[in-house]
C-alpha cells in the first residue's frame, strides 16, 4: 500500500467509533486465543464469529466515547516468527502475551517486542505486556516484579491475567482502549503527534492480580 | 535541385519562382520548386515507386528464404511427417512476417505523412477505445449506480473520468508511482464526498467500492503484473518453489485437518478452488473476497476436524498447506496488485485485511521454509527437495493417507473389488459343491433304488390258478348238475 501511515486508519466518520487494530503476540499455548475468546465471549453484546477464532471485532464502551477494537490473533509457533512482522503493519496496539509458568515464553515476548519496535515507531501504538495463567501461581517462573520491571524499562503497559478464571481479562482490553483514546486526544491537542509521548505503566489496574 | 536552392538567395528570377513543371503557377522551394498541385502529384508518384520497390524487395527476400529452406529440406533427405509439419509452421510464420511488412507499407500509402503514421502506431489516446465486454458492463453498472446519487454521482463520475485520463498519461511512470496516484485518488474522492457532498459514511464505503471496481477493471490490463517490474519473475519463482515442495505432508506442517473425513476433504477442495479463483478476478476487492472465502472454508475444515473453533495457531499452517496444494497462479502478482491498488483501509483493517495478511505470511513462510520449519533433518530436507526420494515411499503402508483423494478412492475401490472377488469365488465354490451334492444325491437315490430293486426283484408270477371271480363266467358250471328246473305238478 502506498506508504500510508500505519497509525491512522483512513477515513474516519465522526459518528462511528474509531477502529483500532490490536495484534495479539506471544509464543504458542500461552493463551492468546483463550484470552481474547474469554473477553469476547463474556460480553453478550458481541456476536461470536461463526467460524474461527482468529479475527474479532468488539466495540469497547468507555463512557463518553467508544472504540472499535479489531483483534488480530497471530500464529505463535516458533517457525512462524520470522513472517509475523507482516501482521504488525498498521497496528495501533499490541498485546505481548506470555505464560507466567514458562520463562521461555517471557523471553519470547521480549523478542516480539524487538520485532515490533522495528515496525512501529517509538511512541506509536500502545503495547501491553500480559502475563497470563495466574491461576497456576504455584508453578510460576516469572515473578510479577520481573514482568513489571521489564515493562517499565520499555515503557509498556503491564498486567497479569487469568483467562481461565476470567481475572483482569476485560481490564486488559479496556486499558488498552483507554490508552488509545487518550493518545488520540493528546495528538489532536498538539499539532503533530510527538514521539516523546511517554507511556508509564499505569499502576492502578495491576493492584488486584498480584495478591499471590 | 540543391543547386537551385543555393542560387535562390542570390538571384531571383521570375521563371525561378514559377512551378518547375511549367503549369504557370508559382512554385515553392519547400515543395522542391513545384506548385502545390504538381508537388502532390510528383510526390505521390515517387512514393508509389518507392512502395513498389519495397514490395519487390520484400517478395524477393521471401522467395530467397523459401528457396533456402527448400534446399536445406532436400539436403536432409526425406523429411518425416512431423518434420514437414514443423516446416509448414515455419513457413507460415515467415509469411506472417511478410504480411506484417506488407501491412506496414499499405498503411503508409494510405495515410499521407510520416507524422500520421506515428500517430496511427501510437496507442489510442482515448481510453474508451479499448473496451471489452466486461469493461462495458462495469461502466454501465457504475453509471447506473451513480445515477442514484444525482449531483454527487455526476461529480464522482467526472472525477473518475479525469483520473482515468490522467492515469493514461502516467503509464510510463513506475508502478509504485501509479499506485500512489490511485491511493491518493481514493483518499481525495472519499474526503470530498464526506466534506462537500455530506454523504453518510456507510454510503461512502459503498460508493468507494463501486469506484474501485470501475477504475480497476479499466486499469487492470496495464497495472497487473506490469512489464516494468519483476512480478512475473517472482511468480515463476514461487511457483517453482511450491512445485519443489510437493512432498510436504500435512503432518510436517502440523495441519489440524483430517482429510479422511469426507466433509473436511470437501472443504479443503473448496478452499483450494477459491484461492485459485482469485487470479481470475480483476478488482482487488473481488480478489480479497476469494481469499476470505478460502479462509472460511479452512476454518470450517479445522472446526470439523478438531470439534472446536480454530485459532490463529491452527489457521496459518492450514493456509500454508492449502497454498502448497493449490499452487495458485500468479500468486506474487496478485499480492502485489492488491497491495498496490486496493483501497488501503481494506488491507490494514477488517476481516479481508486479516486474511490477506495471513496469505502474505503464508507466502513469506513458503519462501523461507527450511528443514527446521518442517521438523526434518537437513539431509532429509535436501533429499526431498532434490527429488531423490519422497517421504511417501518410506511409509510401510500400501498407500499414503495423504495421497490424492482419487487415488485413495481407487485403492478403496480396489480393495472392495478384491473382497467381492473373493466372495464371488467362494460363492462359485459353494455353488459347485451344491451342484455336486445334488448330483451325488440323485445318484445315491438312484443307486439305492437300484439296490432295493435288485434285492427285491419284482417277480411276476404266471397266473397259475386264477381265482374265479364271483361274477366271472363260471367255468366249472359245466361240471355242476344243471340247475333245478321248477316243475309244475298237477295236483
Amino acid at each position: 500500500m502506498a506508504q500510508t501511515d500505519g497509525l491512522t486508519p483512513p477515513r474516519e466518520a465522526p459518528g462511528q467509533p474509531r477502529v483500532s487494530k490490536l495484534v495479539l503476540l506471544g509464543s504458542g499455548s500461552v493463551g492468546k486465543s483463550s484470552l481474547v475468546l474469554r473477553y469476547v465471549k463474556d460480553d453478550f453484546k458481541s456476536v461470536l464469529p461463526t467460524v474461527g477464532c482468529a479475527f474479532f471485532t468488539k466495540v469497547v464502551d468507555l463512557g463518553a466515547s467508544s472504540l472499535k477494537l479489531e483483534i488480530w490473533d497471530t500464529a505463535g509457533q516458533e517457525k512462524y516468527h520470522s513472517v509475523c512482522h507482516l501482521y504488525f503493519r498498521g497496528a495501533n496496539a499490541a498485546l505481548l502475551v506470555y505464560d507466567i509458568t514458562r520463562k521461555d515464553s517471557f523471553h519470547k515476548a521480549q523478542q516480539w517486542l524487538a520485532d515490533l519496535e522495528k515496525e512501529l515507531h517509538p511512541g506509536e501504538g500502545v503495547v501491553m505486556l500480559v502475563g497470563n495463567k495466574t491461576d497456576l501461581g504455584e508453578q510460576r517462573e516469572v515473578t510479577f516484579q520481573e514482568g513489571k520491571e521489564f515493562a517499565e524499562s520499555n515503557k509498556l503497559l503491564f498486567m497479569e491475567t487469568s483467562a481461565k478464571l476470567n481475572l483482569q481479562v476485560s481490564e486488559v482490553f479496556s486499558t488498552v482502549a483507554q490508552e488509545l483514546l487518550q493518545r488520540e486526544a493528546r495528538q489532536s491537542h498538539s499539532a503533530q503527534g510527538e514521539a516523546a509521548v511517554v507511556l508509564n505503566a499505569s499502576p492502578a489496574p495491576q493492584a488486584k492480580c498480584c495478591a499471590r | 535541385m540543391s543547386l537551385k536552392s543555393e542560387r535562390r538567395g542570390i538571384h531571383v528570377d521570375q521563371s525561378e519562382l514559377l512551378c518547375k513543371k511549367g503549369c504557370g503557377y508559382y512554385g515553392n522551394p519547400a515543395w522542391q520548386g513545384f506548385c502545390s498541385k504538381c508537388w502532390r502529384e510528383e510526390y505521390h508518384r515517387a512514393r508509389q515507386k518507392q512502395i513498389q520497390e519495397d514490395w519487390e524487395l520484400a517478395e524477393r527476400l521471401q522467395r530467397e528464404e523459401e528457396e533456402a529452406f527448400a534446399s536445406s529440406q532436400s539436403s536432409q533427405g526425406a523429411p518425416s511427417l512431423t518434420f514437414s509439419k514443423f516446416e509448414e509452421k515455419k513457413t507460415n510464420e515467415k509469411t506472417r512476417k511478410v504480411t506484417t511488412v506488407k501491412k506496414f507499407f499499405s498503411a503508409s500509402s494510405r495515410v499521407g505523412s510520416k507524422k500520421e503514421i506515428q500517430e496511427a502506431k501510437a496507442p489510442s489516446p482515448s481510453i474508451n477505445r479499448q473496451t471489452s465486454i466486461e469493461t462495458d458492463r462495469v461502466s454501465k453498472e457504475f453509471i447506473e449506480f451513480l445515477k442514484t446519487f444525482h449531483k454527487t454521482g455526476q461529480e464522482i463520475y467526472k472525477q473518475t473520468k479525469v483520473f482515468l485520463e490522467g492515469m493514461h498519461y502516467k503509464r510510463d511512470l513506475s508502478i509504485e508511482e501509479q499506485s500512489e496516484c490511485t491511493q491518493d485518488f481514493y483518499q481525495n474522492v472519499a474526503e470530498r464526498m464526506q466534506t462537500r457532498g455530506k454523504v453518510p459514511p456507510e454510503r461512502v464505503e459503498k460508493i468507494m467500492d463501486q469506484i474501485e471496481k470501475y477504475i480497476m477493471t479499466r486499469l487492470y490490463k496495464h497495472v497487473f503484473c506490469p512489464e516494468t517490474t519483476d512480478d512475473e519473475k517472482k511468480d515463476l519463482a514461487i511457483q517453482k518453489r511450491i512445485r519443489a515442495l510437493h512432498w510436504v505432508t500435512p503432518q510436517m506442517l502440523c495441519v489440524p485437518v483430517n482429510e479422511e473425513i469426507p466433509e473436511v476433504s470437501d472443504m479443503v477442495v473448496k478452499a483450494i478452488t477459491d484461492i485459485i479463483e482469485m487470479d481470475s478476478k480483476r478488482v482487488p476487492r473481488d480478489k480479497l473476497a476469494c481469499i476470505t472465502r478460502c479462509s472460511k472454508h479452512i476454518f470450517n475444515a479445522i472446526k470439523v476436524t478438531k470439534r472446536e473453533p480454530a485459532s490463529a495457531d491452527d489457521f496459518l499452517p492450514t493456509l500454508i498447506y492449502i497454498v502448497l496444494k493449490g499452487n495458485p497462479p500468479r500468486l506474487q502478482s496478485n499480492i502485489q496488485y492488491i497491495t498496490r491498488f486496493c483501497n488501503p483501509s481494506r488491507l490494514m483493517t477488517g476481516e479481508d485485511g486479516y486474511y490477506f495478511t495471513n496469505l502474505c505470511c503464508a507466502v513469506a513462510f513458503i519462501e523461507k521454509l527450511d528443514a527446521q520449519s518442517l521438523n526434518l533433518s537437513q539431509e532429509d530436507f535436501d533429499r526431498y527437495m532434490s527429488g531423490q526420494t519422497s517421504p511417501r515411499k518410506q511409509e510401510p503402508e500400501g498407500w499414503s493417507p495423504d495421497a490424492c483423494l482419487g487415488v485413495k478412492q481407487m485403492y478403496k475401490n480396489l480393495d472392495l473389488l478384491s473382497q467381492l472377488n473373493e466372495r464371488q469365488e467362494r460363492i462359485m465354490n459353494e455353488a459347485k459343491k451344491l451342484e455336486k451334492d445334488l448330483i451325488d444325491w440323485t445318484d445315491g437315490i438312484a443307486k439305492e433304488v437300484q439296490d432295493i430293486v435288485e434285492k427285491y426283484p419284482l417277480e411276476i408270477k404266471p397266473q397259475s390258478q386264477p381265482l374265479a371271480a364271483i361274477d366271472s363266467e363260471n367255468v366249472e358250471n359245466d361240471k355242476l348238475p344243471p340247475p333245478l328246473q321248477p316243475q309244475v305238478y298237477a295236483g
